[in-house]
């Protein structure tokens, strides 16, 4: 269920654009589980199906996921209300935790989704939809970057602790600062590593313009000023994650 | 009866202090009552529908301070609509009204608005301290009001409220006349602060000894302001983003090297691991720690910091201090008698969380421990017979395993063995939550046991109405019961209707109970306000067509000589 393909790119563009959305298989996962490591996938409507009756998930039995909380009871338990018991002030002080990864087969980075921002499974799917229709309606959310070139775009992407790639942006500043964000953004086989918000804005700052030769062996925990941005259709060669191929924008 | 002349017997009535002396000694006779009435200066009106605020200003006209609570324990987790009640302006009007030595007031879970706070700062010219906790309806306009006319000041204490953001300006309110704070506490405002007034606040009041900061004041600030202050006691700190290499961060550890008198340090908002060593100076003499608005210091960090800390009596942390940190605080707190772990993931699984290995250890290391509130993903019955045995002392204990109604992981079974060591073991327990899978003989057990217990928090627990009843006959002393989601029904709401009137209030909500039983309770007992709160939309249709065999949503009893209150809103029915 990897969104990592072999292959010239030429079939990888046209599996990209010729997204069949009802046949993606989507996964919801806590920040913090990698998707390897998830042994259940759940269709769309099994979600959408998912019971709120609490008996439900209070029979819910360990020979699940093994990653407990990962895909239906963490769904469901978002919906009991005053559960667990723990008062509005604190819930949105360590509001950033809410926040769940969403990865779609076919796409080439993951998106992340405030749970707490959607009242209801309808809501959610929505939210989700318009999140990857970007896929087949080339409509991105943040600003686009196009290589005059050949006209190819840009998106901004980092590679998390989990080793997903997520798209930048989806996470909030305001909540980016409070958090301890230790995302990784790719550049020419050197990891940054951008302890806070300032740092992160510095090393986007820095993604126009910058050309460097490939170097390997860089220490991970090194901030370095370069970072670049990952061609939307080569984001999908993730696996192995050599940057071949990488081109920095303009 | 001998008879004492009045003046003496004001004289040994000072001598009391808790309201439950003062309660009995009233009673004994009439000249006693007026006696004890007119000598009282603290009163406490645990359930501000309990009596009308009138009435409390005309027994204690020479009141000083007034504390009230409003709304039910189970508003603080969403449980309560937002408009139920629990208004504070009928109290300090009276109060206005009726006792002009009103010098403090303490609100928790109250709706206070800005005309209420104005009114107050007002009418008191002598006013000098105010806590709010967990309320809900004011402005920073209502805070500058106090901060205007309260020209002794002590005390502003705002504790998790609700405070709507209308500028920085109200600290400036502070005139430059007022010397005279103690204590100030905003940690809960979510605006941006006029850091320069605070800081020349700061530096006019030399007795301030408890100070709380929010998180819009800077490191650089807060260096400042521990400059002014270095005989502070209690400190909350602001926004503790702080690079290590950076000059504020250096200047951070000498100011905190000159912070002698600190017991007490909280607040570490958006706090990193490597803000913690300019903490290190004050930790050897720290009393308090909370830690638990700071969910990105954890593992060898936050261990380090805390082993260091031997004289801690109170920890506040989040569950991402895991097992291994509690085995480190139970190597290094032998003094430890609080301990709160709060869940840092609420909605999916860490896998940093704490398990019954890190109640145990705790258990074992620190057996002064006398007040839990652990959030955890399991829980064993033989780790809560160890704790049991290891700490018979504790006074309040709260339990929440996450995963509602979850078994004993290792025996598959129900947790009632557990809970009952607990309950045997601890005599003085006053304050119970229980989770997990629960059987009606944890119930049992309690009624058995619990003689102290004043207060019992219930959720997805019990087989049937046997459970509810065994606690209400067992517990002599209890005051509060709230339940959630249990199979209780009417039989055991009706079994015992007297007991309710030795109760403050009882809680059900997604039980078994229906109108039927509800009305049948208020039709018993007209001195309960049985309250029905029933947000449905379909909740006009049984206006008129009311079914009595209606499962209510949420049922609300207390004790009242009041009588039914004029401020519900619609949702709410008072039968």
């Amino acid at each position: 269920m990897s969104t990592t393909e072999t292959g010239n790119s030429s079939t990888t563009e046209s599996a990209v654009s010729g997204l069949d959305y009802e046949e993606t298989q989507l996964t919801l996962a806590a920040s913090g589980a990698s998707r390897s490591e998830l042994e259940r996938k759940r269709g769309f409507s099994e979600g959408v199906d998912l019971s709120l009756e609490t008996k439900d998930f209070l029979s819910g039995s360990s020979d699940e996921a093994p990653i407990s909380g990962a895909g239906e009871p963490s769904a469901a338990k978002a919906q009991v209300v005053g559960w667990p018991p723990v008062r509005s002030f604190r819930r949105n002080v360590l509001k950033s935790c809410t926040y769940v990864k969403v990865a779609v087969d076919g796409t080439p980075y993951l998106r992340k989704v405030d749970l707490e921002a959607h009242a209801g499974y309808q809501q959610l799917l929505t939210a989700l939809e318009e999140m990857f229709s970007c896929f087949t309606a080339r409509n991105y959310p943040n600003e686009r970057l196009v290589d005059p070139v050949n006209g190819t775009e840009y998106v901004p992407t980092y590679e998390d602790k989990d080793g997903d790639w997520m798209l930048i942006g989806d996470v909030p500043w305001k909540v980016r600062s409070s958090s301890n964000f230790t995302g990784n953004i790719k550049g020419f086989g050197s990891h940054v590593e951008a302890i806070n918000k300032e740092e992160l804005e510095g090393a986007i700052s820095t993604i126009h313009g910058k050309h460097h030769s490939t170097e390997n062996n860089l220490d991970v925990c090194r901030f370095m000023q370069t970072a670049s941005l990952m061609k939307s259709s080569e984001a999908v060669d993730l696996a192995p994650r050599t940057p071949t191929g990488c081109i920095t924008a303009r | 009866m001998t008879y004492f002349p009045e003046e003496v017997v004001e004289h040994i009535v000072d001598f009391l202090g808790s309201h439950r002396d003062r309660n009995a000694v009233s009673t004994v006779c009439k000249a006693w009552y007026q006696v004890e009435r007119l000598s009282r200066r603290n009163v406490f009106v645990g359930n501000c529908y309990a009596i009308r605020p009138e009435r409390v200003m005309a027994r204690f006209p020479w009141m000083k301070s007034l504390s009230v609570k409003g709304k039910p324990h189970f508003a603080d987790f969403n449980l309560v609509p937002y408009d139920w009640g629990g208004f504070a302006q009928p109290w300090i009007e009276a109060a206005a009204r009726g006792c002009p030595c009103l010098e403090e007031l303490r609100l928790k879970r109250m709706v206070v608005t800005d005309d209420d706070l104005e009114l107050l700062a007002r009418s008191f010219p002598n006013f000098k301290s105010l806590v709010l906790v967990s309320c809900e309806g004011f402005s920073t306009d209502g805070l500058a009001a106090i901060a205007t006319y309260c020209r002794g000041l002590r005390e502003l204490d705002l504790q998790e409220n609700e405070v709507e953001d209308h500028g920085c300006q109200w600290l400036s309110c502070f005139p430059d006349s007022c010397t005279s704070l103690v204590s100030l506490n905003f940690a809960c405002l979510k605006g941006e602060i006029n850091a320069n007034a605070l800081e020349r606040l700061v530096a006019r009041c030399p007795d301030l000894r408890s100070l709380k900061l929010n998180r819009a004041i800077s490191v650089e600030s807060l260096n400042r302001i521990l400059a002014r202050a270095p005989h502070l006691v209690d400190l909350g700190t602001g926004s503790m983003t702080v690079n290590h290499h950076t000059e504020a961060y250096h200047r951070l550890i000498n100011t905190f090297l000159r912070c002698k008198s600190l017991r007490s340090l909280s607040g570490f908002w958006d706090a990193s691991s490597c803000c913690l060593q300019a903490v290190y100076p004050v930790c050897v003499n720290l009393a308090a720690l909370n830690l638990s608005y700071a969910p990105a210091i954890q593992g060898d960090d936050l261990i380090k910091l805390i082993c260091l800390c031997f004289r801690l009596q109170k920890l506040w942390v989040l569950d991402c201090i895991g097992d291994k940190g509690l085995a480190a605080v139970a190597s290094s707190c032998k003094d430890l008698q609080e301990l709160r772990v709060f869940p840092s993931d609420i909605y999916g699984a860490g896998t940093t969380a704490v398990t019954e290995e890190g109640l145990v250890a705790i258990s074992s290391g620190c057996p002064k421990l006398n007040s839990l509130l652990y959030f955890c993903y399991q829980m064993t019955n033989t780790a809560l017979v160890t704790v049991a045995k290891n700490c018979p002392h504790f006074t309040r204990f709260r339990l929440c395993i996450l995963d509602p109604g979850k078994p004993d992981p290792v025996t598959n079974q129900p947790l009632d063995e557990g809970f009952g060591a607990i309950v045997r073991s601890c005599k003085n327990l006053r304050r119970l939550s229980l989770s997990g899978l629960l059987t009606d003989k944890v119930f049992l057990y309690i009624g058995m046991h619990a003689e102290h217990l004043e207060m019992l928090s219930i959720a997805f627990a019990g087989d049937s109405d046997k459970g509810m009843v065994y606690v209400l006959n067992g517990c002599k002393n209890l005051r509060k019961l709230e339940i959630r989601d249990c199979p209780f029904g009417d039989d055991a709401l009706l079994k015992d209707v007297t007991k309710y009137e030795t109760m403050r209030s009882l809680w059900m909500s997604s039980c078994d109970v229906t109108l039927r039983g509800c009305r049948a309770l208020a039709a018993k007992m007209p001195s309960l306000n049985v309250e029905i709160i029933n947000e449905s939309d379909e909740a006009d249709e049984f206006q008129e067509n009311l079914s009595d065999l209606h499962k209510v949503e949420k049922l609300y009893v207390y004790r009242t000589v009041a009588g039914g209150r004029t401020d519900a809103p619609d949702f709410v029915w008072i039968l």
